[in-house]
């Protein structure tokens, strides 16, 4: 009981002291506190805008579905080296959708995708570059999105290869501006310099990595089909029940490899696609740039840790007398220890403390300023103080050490 | 009746090496002293009275033979028992006061107390009455650089009666004060002698040491006088026969 109310009192008499020696050197705490600040800044700034850029990235993705297998020929994401391998590879047709049509017990439903970028036009006002994509009307049901006006495609326009089209809002904003979406449904355009008449309008999407989602011109996959060519390589979209995601793909491979006549013992021509995909590679991109916000982070540390030692050193060395005093009164070696590793943990604590509120106001300035998020999770703000105040007491032990060894004889008369 | 003393010194030794030299600071020193006794201990610069005194306040250990302080032989403690032993045993006066320069008069005597493991509302109350015993009940919250030399002195000797040692060890608690203060403080650790402290007072001026009962006199290392103070003192009245003493040290 003795010891621990000893310890105790110590502890609060080490607080004090701390508190009371750094409130005596403003200045100087400022100096010393000023590499943990601006180290911990830095790294919470970062950490937040990469935090930011997950949160909006997972946002941005929900457009590709989480539950849909998207069928291409190739892999979306490839390493650099084996696009060759995927160049010759059968397109994927009409026969690949049928057969999945007919023979997936699964599938909830499947849309095909092909696309071409072109012209959209309407009097005097002309696009470049749209993205034209041809599908059906289970395009919403396999990926997602909904209609804000008008109607989606229906079996028929697919069937009967009708000229009807539905846009995305950016395509209908540059076309029709300033006029509400339910007045555009019946209207005429051109698309590669055919008439088209426009039955719906899309919802808004947003975009991905940038690229805007809602330039985009959608029509039933056989009318594409005769204007930009039928030999066209599609994408299958294939949504599965919750959950039963990889259910789907090994239902979906003898289904395939008996489509595309892929003979025994050979691998698969096909590949099967998804949002987890993009998630994986975008971690990778986004632990690269946490390396270096951890690179960073421990250099600026280790910069700022040294001042501290520095200037604890110092403050021994100019209270060295203070010491001896403390040691004739009583004080152990391990209590003259414990005193200056509370200053050296107090004073990079603050820093910590203030380069953490630092860092979240330049990270909400950043996301203020410009198209980057920024959010900080309290995570992030106990591991700045953390880990300031960790790099303190170890920058600390040193000084601390050296003040607890001093001789009392020699402190009480240094000058 | 055969009281134990209070302290015993035995053919105690304190060598330093300075550079090859060896030198004897103190060169076998023996005495006692009983519980209650007022002890002067005089002698030129060098003469081994600031060695002594710092092993009496074990702060420093010998070289060779034996101390013991109200039943605790100090050359087998170790560095935290001597720490304790400080704080529990001795209450130091220093020359240049030794006070904390950032705390108050009040904290400042709280501080053995806290490093006794002390709650803080006993810390505190002890600390008022040690104050007020030296007079100071109303400056309890000023800072040393707000009291006089005298005041701070006293601050200090209640630093060092707070814990209620067994004893008082003042090192030329005079030497930084004028002559009518350095008189207050003599006379106040008259009082406290009267009160039954044991003092042992360290000095070089031999006025002071005849006011002592009993007062030992060392040089070069060794107890050349051991009686009572007003002996002693005259012994070392014509001081050094050299026109300049400061250069005999």
């Amino acid at each position: 009981m003795k010891t621990v109310r000893r310890a105790w009192a110590e502890l609060v008499e080490g607080l004090r002291i701390a508190f009371g020696a750094l409130a005596g050197a403003r200045l100087r705490t400022f100096l010393t506190t000023l590499g943990i600040v601006i180290g911990v800044s830095t790294v919470i700034t970062i950490v937040a805008i990469i935090q930011g850029l997950d949160r909006s990235f997972e946002e941005q993705i929900q457009f590709l579905g989480a539950h849909t297998l998207y069928v291409d020929r190739q892999p979306w994401i490839q390493s650099d080296d084996t696009w060759w391998m995927y160049r010759n590879r059968q397109k994927i047709s009409v026969t690949e959708l049928k057969a999945v049509q007919r023979e997936s017990q699964l599938a909830l439903s499947v849309a095909p995708m092909v696309g071409i970028r072109g012209k959209v036009a309407r009097g005097g006002v002309e696009l470049e570059s749209v993205v034209l994509r041809g599908t059906t009307e289970e395009y919403l049901n396999a990926n997602g999105g909904a209609v804000q006006a008008g109607r989606f495609l229906v079996s028929s326009d697919v069937e009967l290869a009708r000229p009807a089209i539905v846009l995305g809002t950016d395509v209908m904003d540059r076309l029709f501006p300033d006029e509400p979406a339910a007045a555009v449904i019946g209207k005429r355009v051109l698309v590669a310099g055919r008439p088209f008449q426009v039955v719906g309008v899309l919802e808004r999407q947003g975009q991905l990595l940038g690229m805007p989602l809602d330039n985009v011109a959608v029509m039933p996959y056989p009318t594409f089909g005769r204007i930009f060519g039928a030999q066209r390589n599609m994408v299958l979209s294939v949504a599965a029940p919750p959950g039963k995601i990889a259910d789907l793909e090994s239902e979906l491979t003898p289904i395939l490899r008996r489509a595309r006549h892929v003979q025994p013992g050979k691998a698969d021509d096909f590949a099967f696609n998804r949002q987890e995909q993009f998630l994986k590679l975008y971690k990778q991109l986004t632990s690269a740039l946490y390396g270096m916000a951890v690179g960073v982070g421990l250099i600026t540390l280790i910069v700022g840790g040294i001042g501290i030692m520095n200037i604890m050193l110092v403050s021994v060395h100019e209270r060295t007398r203070e010491i001896g005093v403390r040691r004739a009164l009583g004080a152990r070696r391990s209590t003259i220890l414990v005193q200056f590793l509370i200053e050296s943990a107090a004073v990079a604590a603050l820093g910590g403390a203030v380069g953490t509120a630092l860092g979240l106001g330049v990270a909400q300035l950043v996301a203020l300023l410009s198209p980057l998020a920024a959010a900080a999770t309290p995570s992030a703000i106990v591991f700045g103080i953390a880990f300031s105040t960790a790099t303190g007491l170890l920058f600390g032990i040193w000084p601390a050490w050296r003040a607890a060894n001093l001789d009392p004889v020699e402190a009480l008369r240094y000058e | 009746m055969t009281e134990a003393p209070l302290i015993s010194v035995e053919n105690l030794t304190r060598h330093y090496k300075v550079g090859e030299e060896e030198v004897r600071a103190l060169d076998g020193v023996s005495f006692d002293v009983m519980r209650g006794e007022w002890v002067a201990v005089v002698g030129q610069s060098g003469s081994g009275k600031s060695t002594l005194m710092n092993l009496i306040g074990a702060l420093d250990t010998p070289s060779g033979g034996s101390y013991r302080i109200n039943g605790h032989d100090v050359e087998k403690l170790s560095d935290d028992q001597l720490a304790d032993l400080r704080n529990n045993e001795i209450g130091f006066v220093f020359q240049t006061f030794q006070l904390l320069s950032r705390s108050t008069a009040l904290a400042n005597v709280e501080l053995p107390l806290v490093y006794r493991g002390l709650p803080r509302k006993e810390r505190k109350e002890r600390a008022v009455k040690a104050l007020e015993a030296v007079g100071l009940a109303n400056r309890m919250h000023h800072k040393p650089n707000e009291l006089s030399g005298g005041q701070r002195q006293r601050v200090a000797i209640a630093r060092a009666l707070v814990g209620n040692p067994s004893l008082l060890l003042a090192d030329e608690p005079t030497g930084n004060l004028d002559s009518a203060t350095g008189e207050e403080i003599i006379r106040l650790f008259g009082e406290l002698h009267q009160r039954g402290h044991t003092i042992l007072l360290v000095t070089h001026e031999p006025r002071l040491a005849a006011r002592c009962p009993r007062a030992i006199r060392l040089s070069d290392g060794k107890v050349v006088a051991d009686g009572p103070g007003a002996d002693v003192a005259s012994l070392g009245a014509p001081p050094v026969p050299s026109p300049h003493p400061g250069a005999a040290a």
